[in-house]
């Protein structure tokens, strides 16, 4: 693709990212509930200090001028301070990131392990047993309402059988210099066994609550798409000159039957920043969801809208990746 | 496939029986939240300030019976009604080493109470906690002079509310390293804060002892306290029962029984500080008549709704006052039990078909909220309970005097130091913040009022209940009950009890 | 092909309108499909005559039933199949009256979402032009919020109630029907029968209506009956949230939330109403799984 294409997609970007914006800042303004009043709760405060209070947020400008604030410092990369921790909101969101990327890319690592060989063996041996639990198994997998299996699966492997933990990412008992902060990663690269295998059975439960929808999706994707890739003339043109089934199959179809599923589950890992609120919440996974509910609640603005932005960015940056990812397996589209 | 999942199984089966037992004495707490910040002064929120409380001593504290006890003061008194003196001690160090000293003291009640003293044109959230305090001085090295721009006999009671921190440290590390930076006098000191997970602390070994009437005085008795944070109650339960933690607050009373049939963990209770009771709005057209009001008190089976879904664990009350507050009123009259008359009343009143109400609530509330509207259909007030957003329901009972839309409001206010002038003033006075049946009565304004500024002890506790005989009459609200705080602990744990204003301090605490 | 006559139009029609009797049959082949067709059906039959099926009133309290077990478990009464929930009231005639919710909520999101979105899409599938940029754009914007934050959002803004949430749910959800009838739209209107149309002068309103709408139907039916299986989990989720229906209305989220607490002590109060929801949906999954079989122009190569 060219590159003028290139900047010009990446540029329409920007109408989209300013758009969010707007919306999340009209959204959150006209939402009723004053911060203050919530932050005050039931506890003795004078007017006075309700006023500073106020004043330290920012509240006391009127509202067009908080926006441009908002949108002025938002391009210079400061989003404001929390008004619960009273720090920049930046670095609160930068803190609890790590772990919501680990989990959302440990689901995608199992879906994506666990699709991809269930789907294209599912096609190969189309009709068969294999294929058609394979089919009910997908079919439950989006069936399955993650908040509910979530509890199911903590009170099964963690209460009853007490063979995971209960909630959080790993136990305080490891303790890890971060280096990439994830900590399957750091744990393995400090040479430390143990708390990986500590990280790695925190993680496991919410990662296969997360994914199994995906996981669900991305076998019906891949076997729909072997079995189309298997119909094409040129397997049969192959197989008339006598190349080996197996051959064939992995070589030119699977590749070609690869692209869809690819560009799947770019944009379904997408919709996986939105299903974390809802696992993070269930298994205690201190991650960036459970804050951004909480802090919808009680009115944080600045979070909220920093949180918001950064999802709407990611979620846009990865559309944008699948349609390059798209092109570039498939030679024959051109975008 | 099914080699490979077994060798997982048993491989995490072997590690999960390795890890908890590994340090003897590391005291794990299952909380239900994480501290907003690690700054004493920088936050308005009560579970921060446990975690907190653990790291920084004050110059006063409280212990398990809610007495006021000095703790970096020495002594202290009461010079006049506006001035008192703290004499601070002497050999208590900060834990990277340095001394404390008077400096200190007077830099954070300073930084507390001044104007933009909190760095970028920002006040601390917890100025006003600190009332009329006008001034501090520090007098002949070790004494700091406290005035206040009138009395404030509350001073004393309030001053556990604040924890002192390092000039020096605040200086070099400004507001925003104290956010995530600890360096206190307390018995524990910071070694890992992860965001949202757990705070880990470990003993801090040159700590001067703590308050001296606390025993026993001297370093902490666990070496390392771990706060992990598990907002599921479900969960927390778990964690305690399988011994994965030790302590957990806000034991749901269904647990109740599960934990103390359990082997290893049992259940304590204390007496709480949250109030509550139903608001009705008497200058709407339906409950500006008192008969009703009276009905719905008798319409309430108090007693039944703590049994079954409290579990017994709560204190029935006929006055906004807790029954260990100040000033409580013992006797007033009870609005028991009665169908038939709140039907009869109801009938007096004008509306012998009954009537038809909402009753507000948040989802915290629903299910005993739900319970209590059942019980009031049943005797004539068909109710419907309306679950909204406590966002949206501050804003539409906790007016400040302006008009309200609503019938009645279930609801609660926490007194946590277990003083009138934090529940009765805002639930009561005319326009007040908290008032949300929109009560007003001047006499009950002007006994709240002379209260605030009563120097004598016996004279400001007959106000309170005069005041509370009073609203007891005119029933602006059904006074309902008073939870006690229920924790689950581990039998292995000694040397803590719970305390009625939340805090969880571990400086006693032992593990066997 | 023949030269343009004013019969095409109506032949176009015709044929289309065999093919749909042909995929319906074919639809009604798969007995795994119709079978999930007809428990979909006995949902919305349990949830229309809920007052003639449930054994108890969903809002009657009973204290002294708090926590009450299943039947077959000790302390359990066969007239309270299902057990209670934390105020004693029957759980499984929650359940019943919780299918009304789900289902209506669901359909009325969808049909909402799927009108709406064949108006934007077919507007701007055809008028393209500022139009199709406005909208798409819109999508777009639309598309990069996470659903659940925009869901909570629109809730904290509206407040609860049964109206607030359908509406919630629409403001996302109509983006997917529109992008799919903005694609057949652009696909159809090129074809030969929409230029006939054109050229003898009808109204752009016409053609998208009359012309183009019926023959894009069928995958627009499809999506739909796919999307109201997500739209019941989504609902389910905010009032899993605390986000839903109002007390004392019965909706399955809220009893799975409500239940969550103690779920070590009773574990049917949240157990039930979850397989419930799992029952509901993975019924609609495979009937539509069936139907965008029967329908595949494909699949009857």
């Amino acid at each position: 693709m060219s590159l003028a294409r290139f900047i010009e997609r990446l540029l329409q970007l920007v109408p989209v990212l300013l758009g969010v914006s707007v919306i999340v800042f009209a959204m959150i303004t006209l939402t009723p509930g004053d911060p203050v009043e919530i932050m005050i709760g039931d506890q003795v405060v004078t007017p006075e200090q309700e006023a500073a209070m106020r004043h330290d947020l920012g509240l006391d400008k009127p509202v067009h001028e908080r926006f441009f604030v908002f949108l002025g410092n938002a391009v210079q990369g400061d989003f404001g301070d929390s008004f619960y921790h009273r720090r920049p909101v930046i670095d609160v969101i930068a803190e609890r990131l790590p772990a919501t990327i680990e989990l959302s890319l440990a689901a995608l690592l199992i879906a994506l392990v666990t699709a991809i060989p269930l789907g294209v063996l599912a096609a190969i041996k189309k009709n068969s047993i294999l294929d058609r639990l394979a089919t009910v198994g997908s079919l439950l997998g989006v069936s399955l309402p993650g908040f509910w299996f979530g509890i199911l699966l903590l009170m099964l492997f963690a209460v009853h059988m007490q063979i995971l933990p209960v909630s959080g990412r790993i136990g305080y008992s490891s303790e890890i210099e971060p280096i990439t902060h994830f900590l399957l990663i750091d744990t393995l690269l400090r040479g430390r066994p143990d708390a990986f295998l500590d990280a790695l059975s925190h993680i496991i439960l919410p990662a296969i609550t997360l994914g199994l929808p995906m996981t669900a999706i991305l076998m019906r994707v891949t076997r729909t798409s072997m079995l189309e890739v298997m119909r094409q003339d040129y397997v049969t043109f192959a197989e008339a000159k006598g190349l080996a089934r197996h051959r064939i199959l992995f070589r030119h179809a699977l590749k070609n039957a690869l692209i869809p599923t690819v560009s799947v589950a770019a944009i379904e890992t997408g919709s996986l920043l939105g299903g974390n609120m809802i696992v993070e919440t269930v298994f205690g996974w201190p991650g960036l969801g459970r804050l951004v509910v909480e802090s919808i609640f009680v009115r944080n603005y600045p979070l909220v809208q920093a949180a918001v932005l950064f999802y709407a960015v990611t979620y846009v940056l990865l559309n944008f990746v699948a349609d390059i990812l798209y092109t570039v397996l498939n030679p024959r589209v051109k975008l | 496939m099914k080699r490979t999942s077994r060798l997982l199984v048993a491989s995490l089966l072997a590690f999960g029986a390795l890890a908890p037992a590994a340090n003897a004495s590391e005291l794990v707490v299952g909380f239900t939240r994480d501290a907003d910040t690690l700054d004493p002064g920088n936050h308005r929120n009560r579970e921060t300030e446990t975690i907190i409380r653990n790291m920084y001593d004050g110059i006063l504290t409280r212990d398990s019976s809610m007495n006021i006890l000095p703790e970096l003061a020495g002594s202290y008194t009461q010079v006049s009604p506006t001035v008192y003196e703290f004499k601070i001690r002497e050999g208590v160090t900060f834990h990277d080493g340095s001394a404390m000293t008077a400096e200190d003291v007077k830099f954070t009640l300073d930084r507390l109470t001044q104007e933009g003293a909190m760095g970028n044109d920002q006040t601390s959230p917890r100025k006003s906690l600190l009332g009329p305090l006008s001034e501090v001085e520090v007098v002949d090295g070790s004494t700091v002079r406290v005035t206040l721009s009138e009395p404030w006999p509350l001073l004393p009671a309030m001053l556990p509310f604040q924890e002192i921190v390092s000039k020096d440290f605040v200086e070099k590390a400004g507001t925003e390293g104290l956010a995530t930076q600890v360096n206190g006098t307390g018995p524990f000191k910071l070694v890992e804060w992860r965001k949202g997970d757990s705070i880990i602390m470990e003993r801090f070994d040159d700590y001067y002892g703590g308050a001296s009437g606390i025993e026993p005085v001297g370093k902490a008795c666990v070496d390392r306290v771990i706060f992990k944070m598990i907002p599921e109650s479900a969960s927390r339960v778990a964690a305690l029962l399988s011994g994965d933690v030790q302590i957990i607050n806000e034991l749901p009373p269904f647990a109740v029984e599960q934990v103390k049939n359990s082997p290893d963990a049992d259940v304590v209770t204390v007496n709480g500080t949250r109030s509550f009771f139903i608001a009705m709005n008497v200058e709407g057209e339906i409950f500006d008549d008192i008969k009703v009001r009276q009905a719905v008190a008798h319409a309430v089976d108090k007693n039944l709704i703590i049994d079954k879904i409290l579990g017994g664990n709560a204190v029935s009350i006929s006055g906004i006052l807790s029954p260990d507050a100040f000033g409580k009123n013992t006797d007033l009259p009870e609005y028991g039990y009665d169908p038939e008359k709140a039907k009869a009343l109801l009938a007096e009143a004008g509306y012998p078909d009954g009537i038809e109400v909402t009753m507000d609530t948040t989802g915290a509330y629903k299910d005993t909220a739900e319970a209590v509207a059942s019980l009031l259909t049943r005797a004539g007030i068909k109710t419907q309970v309306v679950v909204g957003e406590g966002a949206l329901l501050t804003q539409k009972w906790r007016t400040k005097g302006g008009e309200k839309s609503g019938d009645m409001y279930f609801t609660s206010w926490g007194n946590g130091s277990l003083d009138p002038q934090g529940i009765f003033v805002p639930t009561h006075v005319t326009a007040a913040r908290g008032n949300s049946a929109g009560y007003s009565n001047p006499e009950v304004d002007k006994l709240l009022d002379a209260a605030a500024t009563e120097v004598d002890r016996e004279k400001r506790a007959a106000m309170y209940q005069q005041a509370e005989a009073i609203a007891n009459a005119d029933l602006p609200y059904v006074y309902l009950w008073v939870p006690q705080d229920i924790y689950g602990v581990s039998k292995r744990l000694s040397g803590w009890k719970p305390s009625p204003d939340s805090r969880i301090n571990l400086h006693d605490a032992c593990l066997k | 092909m023949a030269a343009v006559d004013t019969d095409t139009p109506r032949e176009a029609a015709a044929a289309q309108e065999s093919i749909f009797r042909r995929n319906l049959q074919s639809f009604a082949g798969n007995r795994l499909a119709l079978g999930s067709a007809i428990v979909v059906f006995l949902f919305i039959l349990m949830a229309i005559f809920a007052p003639l099926v449930a054994p108890h009133d969903p809002a009657e309290t009973d204290l002294f039933r708090r926590l009450q077990p299943p039947a077959w478990m000790p302390g359990g009464e066969w007239s309270y199949l299902l057990g209670c929930d934390a105020l004693g009231r029957d759980i499984l005639s929650r359940i019943i009256y919780g299918a009304r919710i789900s289902i209506f909520i669901g359909t009325a999101v969808v049909m909402v979402a799927t009108t709406i979105g064949i108006i934007a899409g077919l507007a701007a599938g055809y008028m393209r032009g500022w139009v199709d940029t406005v909208i798409s754009r819109v999508v777009d914007i639309l598309l990069g919020f996470p659903y659940l934050i925009f869901a909570i959002g629109l809730m904290a803004m509206m407040g609860p109630g049964l109206i607030n949430i359908i509406l919630a749910l629409v403001y996302k959800e109509w983006v997917i029907p529109c992008r799919v009838v903005r694609g057949e739209t652009l696909a159809t209107r090129e074809l030969e029968y929409v230029e006939a149309a054109r050229a003898l002068g009808a109204s752009g309103r016409h053609i998208m209506l009359r012309e183009i709408l019926p023959n894009i139907l069928s995958p627009v039916i499809v999506v739909s009956t796919i999307r109201m299986a997500h739209v019941i989990i989504l609902e389910a989720s905010l009032s899993f949230l605390g986000l839903g229906v109002q007390p004392p209305t019965a909706s399955w989220g809220a009893m799975v939330a409500d239940g969550r607490a103690f779920i070590l002590q009773a574990w049917w109060v949240s157990t039930f109403p979850g397989i419930a929801i799992l029952l509901l949906v993975l019924a609609i999954n495979v009937a539509s799984q069936g139907l965008r079989d029967a329908f595949d122009p494909r699949f009857h190569e």
